[in-house]
């Protein structure tokens, strides 16, 4: 063993790897505070208009529901929403749940949305009238430009 | 690098007092229980820097805290992550405070002439109960809210000054807003300031009376 000559000692070796560790170490945690501290949404949302079917196709009385797809994030989302029409009113609501965001239905032999979690029901006019939901039913804006329907959404 | 550490030590001048600490021989009879109060110490660094990181998107505020909470966990790069080292961290802070301080007391390290230093360590693990205690608040949930309502009750059971104990715990009568901003003021700057007075009289009177080795 005592032919074996080495140009590094045990010491400084270990030293060395020691440093190593804790150099790949702070890299590391400097990577992971960058990622948290830089903020993952940069620019405030803003209303988007979206097309969700021409004039014609909208419900001459009663609920429809629709699904539209936009862009968010560089990926495509599909929304679901209902367009309501009482008498001469037009309503758009979400169809996200106002308790925990869960998608509702609408059942048309009872006549009210339906919450599939936990039993939350809106009337037609999108007012709770069972179960936990504190509020109403979202309303999302309306626009029609030459015979087509465009939905608002805060993205 | 190298010549930059020499520079900035050639300048600050703090490896000299210290060698003679850091390339000491250690006392017979230490074994690995004595690394207790090494790991304690770096669940407090990491508690620190996840904290540090976690007070970037945390708001102490009546409507915005659990909100934010949700935030950290979902939206933010790595929040969850954070959150729940700074949780995990918390708790094996206490694990490893208590374990240091039954090793202390095992190996009779209380007695005199290091009773100033066991009075120090005991303050230390009376600030870190504080620390989870107001800390336990902060997510602003149901849990939260009905541990420190029975936890601040707790106060009022004090003979005389309980109920103005509890009052001034609370930042009122009930549990509020203000309880929420006190708890996280005492949780961010209180103790975390005298926390690191406190771990550096420890580790002063650590240098200056050397380990106790042995039964």
């Amino acid at each position: 063993m005592s032919e074996i000559t080495s140009k590094i000692d045990r010491r400084s070796f270990l030293q060395k790897i020691c440093y190593l560790f804790s150099f790949f170490g702070l890299c590391i945690a400097a990577g992971v505070y960058l990622l948290f501290a830089f903020p993952s949404r940069i620019r405030e949302k803003q209303d988007l208009y979206v097309y969700a079917c021409d004039e014609a196709e909208l419900p001459v009385q009663g609920v429809r529901q629709y699904h539209v797809d936009y862009p968010l994030g560089g990926k495509t989302v599909t929304k679901k929403f209902f367009i309501v029409k009482t008498g001469k009113k037009l309503l758009v609501f979400s169809s996200v749940c106002t308790h925990l965001g869960c998608l509702i239905n609408w059942q048309r032999t009872e006549n009210r949305f339906m919450c599939p979690c936990h039993g939350g029901q809106y009337d037609i006019q999108g007012n709770v009238v069972a179960g936990p939901p504190p509020a109403p039913l979202n309303r999302l804006p309306l626009k029609i430009e030459r015979q087509k329907v465009y939905i608002g959404l805060r993205v | 690098m190298r010549k930059f550490f020499e520079w900035l030590d050639g300048n600050f001048g703090i490896k000299k007092p210290h060698r003679r600490f850091l390339y000491r021989s250690i006392s017979e009879g230490v074994n690995y229980f004595f690394c207790l109060g090494g790991i304690a110490f770096t669940l407090f660094i990491m508690l620190f820097a996840s904290g540090l990181m976690l007070a970037i998107y945390y708001v102490p505020s009546e409507n915005e805290a659990f909100a934010s909470i949700l935030r950290i966990n979902n939206e933010v790069r790595f929040g969850w992550f954070i959150r729940s080292f700074h949780k995990w961290s918390a708790n094996l802070f206490i694990v490893a405070i208590i374990l240091h301080t039954i090793r202390v007391f095992f190996y009779k390290a209380y007695r005199h002439p290091r009773e100033l230093n066991w009075i120090a360590g005991s303050l230390i693990l009376i600030l870190a109960f504080i620390s989870g205690f107001t800390g336990y608040l902060l997510p602003w949930d149901q849990k939260a809210y009905w541990a420190t309502e029975v936890g601040t009750s707790m106060a009022r059971t004090v003979p005389l000054l309980g109920p103005f104990l509890c009052d001034f715990l609370r930042g009122g009568e009930d549990i509020t807003g203000a309880t929420l901003v006190r708890f996280y003021a005492i949780h961010v700057l209180y103790i975390p300031l005298f926390m690191c007075l406190l771990l550096w009289a420890h580790f002063h009177l650590v240098k200056q009376q050397g380990v106790k080795g042995g039964l």
